[in-house]
């Protein structure tokens, strides 16, 4: 079979119905190489946001694919990406998730830097004898070739060879800025940051955010304390805002969910939510409802899983979620996730979130070992099977249609295909989204 | 009142190893019941996050904790998702040893005594046939009800942090 042509990988042919992913993508180490180099070091991925550093010379660590990265706001307030390496021995300056450092001391030979990646120093210089070479060498900290933000979202890429950021993210846009209009003052992550990882590759975790066809069957526990809660067994328990929404219950409701898919693998799934006091925004629908009329607000009350491909996701569901997909290995992810919070909200709207959060968010919660255990049982079961082609992207398939619908209209947005419809359509043929970006950038590599 | 007061019972070092030891039992022994019992109906359930590297999360309204609850009928959800048999994580409980160690007695916090300790826990998940260990410190808050010892508070300081698939109230 290998070396794989990107038909045997991808089987596309819509004209006959057919979508399929091959098993390799998720089983194959040979494969993950060449997306590490392709997919995550070869074009645009999701860094971190602004508010991580907020002031003159903080900085927060990263990684693009397998490059460890810093991102530092310099003495002139400009954010700044370069790689995290030392040029004399390459060692790792900055060692700390984030922090706020002038100068950038590598621990190996002190060769120093500063926070927009000048080097300030090479110790010993005037006495070291160097020739000419060294001399005319560029001692910095490399940047990265491009690197841009929008809306307090971050985003970087090792390559020069690609669109603008704003290009990259396109109609995506409208759906962070659903997020970031939540308040005038922007976003910030709260305090505290939360790690796991699962024994499974990591397009696992970009397809179940976009997955509403498993919450009944992977989250039946779930489902079950919010059964409990509800008929009043625990007086002491943070209300759900999922209690309350019908999204994912699988009645036949007409329309109360759907998918958008956006140019370059970027991809929505939402649910209807009726604006609510178990949402932590409630307290500002009024305000919200005043400044962006009825349509835009109704929006941002929505659940909307948001990915972008290929790293970052925005879960607003039963609390809000960012995470940071950082793949491993073809069978092992680690994801830093964290709470993602409009500023300035009433300490009763950010205390409740964060409840809400931990429950449902946390690995230690109620909700994500589950995804985590069911990942890992694919990345068993698909091992080493003669039959390489999954069924799992085929529903929806009749139901899309070509650019938006009457739910974009509202937001001005113009997707690449949309899906509406109840809660059991459950749509899949937004993962196609992603596929379509895997095959773009694995293009240079693959026929 | 006053008597009561001066009466209240006094935490000796072998009553706090005694009842955070059954603590590890029971939760070892899965008799999941029998530990909801050894908490106060309002109990404090609070294992902070981590803020960076070298410091936690202290204020649970503002910053983000790995659990936090108020009530013991929170845990009590806990136990009821993680026994119910439909949670795919939790199908197979994983085989677990408490090893606790270092108990000192810190003093009283209000009403409650609180005693430090030291855990190690040991994970064996036969599900992925995969080890875990997780360690820290604990810190339970002790109060007397009807006569007995009763857990009114555990602060869980986990050291190692990146959780590996899945860490539940069982494991910690």
């Amino acid at each position: 079979m290998k070396p794989y042509r990107l038909v045997d990988l991808v089987d596309d042919r819509p004209a006959e119905g057919v979508f399929r992913v091959n098993r390799a993508l998720f089983s194959d180490p040979e494969l993950f190489d060449l997306e590490m180099k392709h997919v995550f070091e070869s074009g645009w991925v999701f860094l971190g946001m602004a508010s991580q550093a907020a002031d003159l010379h903080d900085y927060f660590t990263t990684r693009i694919g397998r490059i460890p990265v810093i991102v530092a706001r310099g003495k002139d307030g400009v954010l700044r990406c370069f790689v995290n390496s030392c040029p004399h021995k390459g060692a790792r300056i900055a060692t700390q998730p984030s922090g706020n450092a002038r100068l950038f001391a590598c621990p190996y030979h002190s060769w120093t830097f500063d926070s927009s990646g000048a080097c300030k120093n090479v110790k010993w210089h005037n006495a070291g004898a160097y020739g000419q070479g060294f001399t005319e060498e560029d001692h910095d900290l490399a940047p990265i070739a491009r690197f841009g933000e929008y809306r307090g979202f971050l985003f970087g890429s090792l390559s020069a060879d690609v669109p603008s950021l704003d290009d990259h993210l396109g109609e995506a846009r409208h759906m962070l800025d659903l997020v970031a209009d939540q308040s005038d003052e922007g976003l910030e992550l709260v305090p505290g940051r939360v790690r796991f990882t699962f024994a499974a590759n990591w397009k696992m975790q970009l397809e179940n955010c976009s997955d509403q066809y498993h919450f009944t069957s992977t989250h039946p526990s779930l489902i079950k304390v919010l059964e409990r809660r509800a008929a009043g067994e625990n007086g002491a328990a943070v209300k759900s805002s999922l209690a309350g929404a019908d999204f994912w219950k699988g009645g036949d409701e007409g329309i109360v969910g759907g998918s958008y898919i956006f140019e370059h693998g970027h991809v929505v799934t939402w649910g209807r939510m009726e604006p609510n006091p178990s949402q932590a925004l409630y307290s500002s629908h009024t305000a919200l409802l005043e400044k962006f009329g009825a349509d835009r607000t109704a929006w941002m009350f929505n659940m909307r899983n948001l990915s972008l491909f290929p790293n970052a996701q925005v879960a607003v569901n039963a609390s809000t979620q960012l995470r940071v997909i950082r793949p491993i290995a073809h069978n092992l992810t680690e994801m830093e996730t964290w709470c993602l919070v409009p500023k300035g909200e009433s300490a009763e709207a950010r205390r409740l979130r964060i409840r809400q959060y931990e429950d449902f968010f946390n690995p230690t919660g109620m909700a994500i070992a589950d995804d985590n255990a069911v990942y890992e049982e694919c990345q068993t079961g698909m091992t080493g099977q003669d039959g390489p082609w999954l069924q799992g992207h085929a529903r929806g398939l009749a139901a899309t249609r070509k650019g938006g619908n009457d739910l974009s209209d509202r937001l001005g947005m113009e997707p690449v295909s949309s899906v509406a419809g109840p809660s059991q359509l459950a749509d899949e043929t937004l993962f196609q989204g992603y596929y379509h970006a895997w095959l773009d950038r694995m293009s240079e590599v693959l026929a | 009142m006053n008597d009561l007061t001066l009466e209240r019972a006094r935490l000796t070092l072998a009553d706090a190893q005694a009842l955070i030891t059954r603590e590890a039992r029971l939760l070892d022994e899965q008799d999941f019941a029998g530990w909801l019992d050894l908490y106060t109906e309002d109990a404090l359930y609070w294992m902070p996050a981590w803020r960076d590297d070298n410091s936690q999360t202290e204020d649970p309204d503002r910053e983000l904790s790995l659990i936090y609850y108020r009530g013991r009928s929170n845990l009590r959800d806990r136990v009821t998702r993680l026994t119910s048999g439909l949670s795919p994580v939790s199908r197979t409980l994983p085989r677990v040893a408490h090893i606790l160690s270092n108990v000192e007695l810190g003093g009283m916090d209000g009403d409650e005594h609180v005693v430090f300790s030291s855990f190690v826990t040991h994970a064996y998940d036969p599900r992925s046939d995969r080890l875990s260990y997780h360690f820290g410190r604990y810190r339970h808050g002790l109060r007397q009800v009807d006569g007995e010892w009763r857990i009114a508070s555990k602060i869980i300081r986990l050291a190692n942090d990146l959780v590996p698939t899945v860490l539940d109230v069982n494991a910690i």
